[in-house]
């Protein structure tokens, strides 16, 4: 996990650069977009199951 | 993914997506903005007046000493 | 700087710290201590703050949903335990200016970030960093104990920049905006809506030299 590599044997949790920040915050925007656009997938499957 | 198990219903009562009414959202920001402006502006009179009337009591005084 | 410790230990051992001071404090006073506990005693703090770093911290951050300070049996909000964890990292300045502007728009990290810089930043450096946010009128939730009611980024600014407590954390007692613009420390703060503002006061001032 993550945290695990983060921390690894000593204990220290490596610091992060604003590049660091950057890519994992621009990684999250499209994580939740995409997320956003599966429940419109989603809606519109469970809409077009009904009518059939 | 919640970490907040009790009162999950309540918080969904309370909406906080932006851009629904975003000219209504402006105008009371706008109201806001004039209420920030105005109590500022009171405040800077206040301290105005309080100078005054400090340098007021102090030339008072000087002229009873003469 | 390389790094700190997954824990808290070295952080809230006041005997033994001796990492970066802020204003000749260790940091993690900025919080008073009975919150503190309030804070690491949440599973909040045990199980989603151990080992976060500046970027995975934005994980946390990015899922909150509401601001607060303590609510029920004084239980410590997320938000605070991410403002405690800001304070162990003590990140970088150009990473938490990051975190306020973040173009994501992620609102929640932004109003975290307003409440570390108010904590930990000198007081010119909050007033220029957060009143453009003054601006900013994005709906925030906030969680008091009676429940939960919106807010807004522009309002939380203002009540960071003028009041003494606020989530539950009493805050470091800020100099008042005049004294810096005596000191000729800060320009005075033109709002947004200045050109209106000024046609206000001449219709006003007309309207009353009108009645003269």
């Amino acid at each position: 996990r993550q945290h695990l590599a983060n921390t690894g044997q000593s204990g220290e949790v490596r610091k992060a650069t604003l590049e660091d920040v950057r890519e994992r915050l621009a990684w999250l925007k499209r994580k939740r977009e995409e997320e956003k656009k599966d429940e419109v997938i989603d809606l519109k499957t469970r809409l077009e199951t009904r009518q059939q | 993914k919640n970490w907040d198990d009790d009162e999950d219903g309540e918080l969904e009562q309370v909406d906080d997506t932006d851009g629904v009414d975003p000219e209504m959202e402006y105008a009371q920001w706008k109201i806001r903005e004039l209420e920030r402006v105005r109590r500022d502006r009171a405040a800077i009179e206040e301290a105005e007046k309080e100078r005054e009337e400090i340098e007021r009591r102090r030339n008072l005084s000087k002229e009873e000493r003469e | 700087m390389s790094g700190h410790k997954a824990d808290a230990k070295a952080l809230l051992d006041d005997r033994g710290y001796s990492g970066p001071l802020i204003r000749g404090e260790n940091p993690a006073n900025l919080i008073e201590k009975p919150l503190q506990d309030r804070i690491t005693e949440t599973y909040y703090w045990k199980e989603q703050c151990f080992a976060l770093n500046e970027a995975s911290l934005c994980d946390r951050a990015v899922d909150m949903n509401f601001i607060g300070g303590t609510y029920g049996q004084q239980k410590a909000s997320p938000f605070l335990c991410l403002v405690f964890k800001l304070l162990q990292l003590q990140p970088e300045r150009e990473i938490v200016l990051y975190y306020l502007h973040n173009e994501e728009g992620f609102k929640y990290l932004t109003a975290l970030a307003a409440f570390y810089i108010r904590l930990t930043f000198e007081p010119v450096e909050i007033y220029k960093a957060l009143e453009p946010l003054l601006s900013d009128y994005r709906k925030l939730r906030r969680r008091r104990n009676d429940g939960f009611m919106i807010t807004h980024m522009d309002q939380f600014i203002d009540d960071l920049l003028t009041k003494d407590r606020m989530c539950g954390t009493t805050l470091w007692k800020l100099p008042k905006r005049q004294l810096l613009e005596d000191l000729e420390l800060l320009d005075e703060r033109v709002s947004p809506l200045a050109d209106e503002i000024e046609a206000i006061d001449n219709e006003n001032d007309d309207a009353r030299e009108g009645d003269e």
